[in-house]
């Protein structure tokens, strides 16, 4: 079971935030009343859609403007099985609903991924606006009417089912992309496919691999979505602002990490509710990421999650700089870096 | 059969916007090799100035164009900079950032607008031109001849420049072959704040006339970010000639749909072209593109 | 034992011959140069071998297993390694991960150790968590050809391997050469530097126009007419 070994934290600091993370969210339910336990739940969710869209995004280096389409395959199917006469257990909903859209990304990712950049964004992005006015007009999904679903208005059942399945997405995807060959492989793919080509990586089978699990992610929380809110319509559940949403989050917390979506989850979701609950709508707070996604580009383009690091890092270059100054480099060796090696 | 001839005409005549707007957008990307995803958002907030000439200034929006040209242009001018030093960035996946860029100032230029104008449709009222012109049994609002005129000499103008003028030569120049460019003494930075403005310029005088032909709402920037999409992803990014072919056919298609089926397909029809084109043909139909 | 057996290979773009009916082969443990003019296929070729290209007609077998279509992953899987002309390294990891990336579909245990020997012989073990990005350009290429030794290759393409390189690190590269060889290994060297393909090299073939113009020892080819033609006076001194 070494993939539980790989899980246990390596330092004094990682373990005691863990912990103290751990405690206080399974924790919250008892303590922090309703209001709060359903902003958590809202940040749950964000933090591992944010995390779903990194995988393809961050890790493997394809930006993708349709994940949302997954989310909704997710919500519809788990609300057409809870349906009047159909009456699916909850739980059972979410597999259906992950497959569904697993088939989906490996039929569609197979033509889609061969694309690059901007095409694939804009591919994807037509897909998923496509799939919004398909689920508008048919009849079956209930068309721009929406359905309803049973209700359950427990908040903390909710709550931990966001955080369990939370939990265990971010335990996959850490063990895969962290601890694993594939985080290598997606990475490579990433950087430099034809390099990765070069040492015998098959970068098509890990392209798929990356969008079929950036694919079943937000599946799975759209059902868990729908059973939430109770009610789903192609604009809750399809709309690009969710994607735009994800991107955002994951962008400004930080690419390529397993932390970073979760931390621009945070702040973002935070900073959304207090718009709501200040302006008593959005709008402003769609300037407010539109400006934020710019800067960060700028300024910080690894992200929020970077500015411990950075840090780090400045200190470890001047510490350099001054231990370089005074040493010449000794006769022969062969690494010198200041002179010009181009010819 | 008459009113397929008539919807023909009519989505021509559109389409000769949207031919402004993808030149703009195709040379922009050729240029400073990012795909603008705020190319909408210029249309849009065209539109919105047509609007506001009307009911801030209550002066007619056509003897306004050039001044919005200047203002949009200049507007252009500031941003272009910013995503050049994204793209050129010898930090981490610059292309990958420099859309995410453009993606960014985007949606801030939609977040803004909802929260100053909210949801509501507005539509430029353009007092200077209106009525409808009949030559047979074809009725052409003259709002819309007056838009593909404009669209016409706006295009013609920008070929112009692009193959008459010295400026005009260095810009292809740099479209071309950006590290040669630079090379032979042009100031690729320079030529590209000029390109992006210039770009930005037309495309909001080209969103002052779809204001008046359609309505605009706010939010409608990403519908026309995917138009324009579709236009150079059909024509191949890059090409210029191929632009003019699909822009009209844009139209066309549009036109087509909103008659025939319905108008809340058109946008799901163009996105499902769009799809399969890429997936054909990534290199757009006419492969007249750089790719 | 032959690793390397090309039979007319050709390949066409639009209507310019890029590689016409190219054939030749390369032994166990050979070193083995390719030079020639620029544009005469020399790339293409490279390209060709590597499965990143389709040829239009001809075979390669790589230790005796036809190769011809097949994949760029599975050629290397099957024992070809490369460098490319503007090194091809995965700019955002470091430069200890860029070797674990590169032994990733092989000998995944002997990872760590390996990766250890290939940072102490490439002069890099001082700079293992530095991002590959920032390392400055001979490092780059040591870093390079680092991560072809890595794996376990029978065969190993170098595109110009030391283009710009300081001479120290080119030493480097050469002592690692022959060491590779020693080691059972063969390579095919796409250069421009003489001094290093008549040093290095037991074979060399020279192309001109996508054809093998003469074939031989490096003094053999170099009093031969045609190829100082092709070259229009490269000087050989």
């Amino acid at each position: 079971m070494t993939w539980l070994r790989a899980l246990v934290p390596q330092t004094k600091w990682q373990a005691t935030f863990l912990l103290v993370l751990f405690v206080f969210l399974f924790s919250l339910p008892a303590w922090g009343g309703d209001y709060w336990v359903r902003i958590f739940t809202g940040v749950t969710m964000w933090a591992a859609l944010a995390l779903s869209w990194n995988v393809i995004g961050g890790y493997a280096g394809y930006i993708s403007f349709g994940q949302v389409a997954f989310f909704g395959i997710g919500a519809y199917t788990t609300g057409l099985l809870m349906q009047q006469g159909r009456d699916w257990n909850f739980f059972a909903t979410l597999p259906i609903g992950a497959i569904l859209a697993g088939v989906v990304a490996v039929i569609i990712g197979w033509p889609v991924l061969k694309l690059r950049g901007a095409y694939f964004a804009i591919a994807t992005w037509a897909l998923a606006e496509a799939l919004m006015q398909v689920a508008t007009a048919a009849g079956f999904t209930g068309g721009s009417s929406g359905m309803s679903l049973p209700t359950n208005s427990s908040t903390s059942f909710f709550y931990y089912v966001m955080l369990v399945a939370a939990v265990l997405t971010f335990i996959l995807c850490y063990l895969l992309l962290e601890r694993g060959r594939f985080g290598y492989r997606v990475k490579a793919v990433r950087d430099h496919e034809a390099a990765a080509e070069s040492v015998g990586i098959d970068t098509t089978r890990v392209k798929i691999q990356a969008f079929v699990l950036s694919a079943v992610i937000p599946a799975v929380f759209g059902g868990i979505f729908a059973y939430w809110i109770t009610f789903i319509n192609p604009q809750s559940v399809l709309s690009g602002e969710i994607t735009d949403q994800m991107v955002v989050m994951a962008l400004v917390g930080g690419l390529g990490r397993i932390w970073g979506p979760a931390l621009g989850a945070a702040v973002l979701y935070l900073i959304n509710r207090q718009f709501l609950a200040v302006f008593g709508d959005t709008t402003s707070y769609i300037a407010v990421i539109g400006a934020l996604v710019a800067l960060i580009v700028l300024f910080l383009p690894d992200g929020l999650i970077s500015l411990g690091s950075r840090a780090r890092n400045m200190r470890l270059a001047q510490q350099l700089i001054t231990r370089a100054i005074p040493r010449a480099a000794p006769p022969g060796s062969v690494d010198q870096p200041k002179t010009k090696e181009r010819a | 059969m008459s009113l397929l001839i008539q919807t023909i005409v009519n989505g021509i005549l559109v389409g000769g916007l949207f031919v402004t707007i993808s030149l703009g957008f195709s040379l922009a990307f050729g240029v400073l090799d990012v795909v603008d995803f705020a190319v909408g958002e210029w249309v849009m907030l065209g539109a919105f100035a047509g609007v506001a000439c009307v009911s801030w200034l209550g002066v007619d929006p056509i003897p306004m164009l050039p001044v919005v040209f200047v203002v949009f242009a200049t507007l252009g001018w500031l941003v272009a900079p910013l995503i050049y030093r994204v793209r050129t960035s010898r930090y981490a996946r610059p292309a990958l950032m420099a859309l995410a860029f453009t993606f960014g100032v985007a949606t801030f230029a939609r977040g803004t607008m909802l929260t100053s104008f909210g949801f509501d449709p507005r539509t430029v009222d353009i007092g200077v031109v209106h009525g409808t012109i009949t030559i047979g049994s074809l009725h052409i609002p003259a709002l819309r001849l007056a838009g593909f005129v404009f669209a016409a000499v706006a295009t013609a103008l920008f070929m112009g420049f692009l193959y008459k003028t010295r400026t005009g030569l260095a810009v292809r120049a740099v479209a071309q072959d950006k590290q040669n460019a630079g090379l032979m003494g042009i100031n690729v930075k320079r030529i590209s704040s000029l390109v992006y403005a210039l770009y930005a310029g037309l495309t909001a005088m080209a969103g002052v006339l779809i204001g008046g032909i359609y309505s605009i709402t706010a939010q409608d920037g990403p519908r026309y970010t995917l138009l324009a999409f579709f236009v150079v992803v059909l024509a191949g990014l890059g090409s210029v000639g191929g632009v003019l072919v699909a822009g009209l056919l844009l139209g066309v298609l549009q036109a087509v749909v909103t008659v025939y089926v319905s108008a809340d397909y058109t946008l799901a029809i163009v996105f499902a072209v769009l799809f399969v084109i890429l997936i054909v043909s990534p290199q757009g139909i006419l492969r007249r593109g750089a790719a | 034992m032959t690793v390397l057996d090309v039979r007319e290979l050709r390949r066409s773009f639009g209507g310019i011959r890029a590689v016409g009916g190219v054939s030749f082969s390369v032994g166990d443990q050979e070193i083995v140069g390719i030079i020639g003019p620029n544009g005469s296929g020399k790339s293409t070729l490279f390209n060709l071998l590597t499965g990143v290209v389709r040829s239009d007609s001809g075979q390669i077998h790589l230790n005796g297993r036809n190769i011809t279509s097949w994949k760029p992953h599975r050629i290397a899987r099957a024992g070809m390694g490369r460098t490319f002309q503007i090194p091809a390294l995965f700019v955002n990891m470091t430069v200890k991960e860029n070797l674990f990336a590169s032994i990733v579909e092989g000998d995944w245990k002997a990872a760590p150790e390996r990766a250890d020997f290939v940072l102490d012989l490439m002069n890099l073990e001082h700079v293992p968590h530095m991002l590959a990005g920032s390392l400055s350009g001979g490092q780059q290429r040591l870093l390079e050809f680092g991560r072809v030794l890595m794996r376990d290759t029978q065969l190993i393409l170098l595109d110009e391997v030391t283009a710009g390189v300081h001479p120290n690190l080119r030493k480097i590269i050469l002592a690692a050469v022959r060491r590779l060889q020693a080691d059972g290994r063969a390579f095919l060297v796409i250069e421009h530097d003489m001094e290093m393909v008549r040093t290095i090299c037991q074979r060399v073939i020279v192309m001109d126009a996508g054809e093998i113009v003469a074939q031989g020892s490096f003094d053999e080819i170099a009093s031969n007419k045609s190829v100082v033609e092709a070259y229009l006076g490269v000087p050989v001194e």
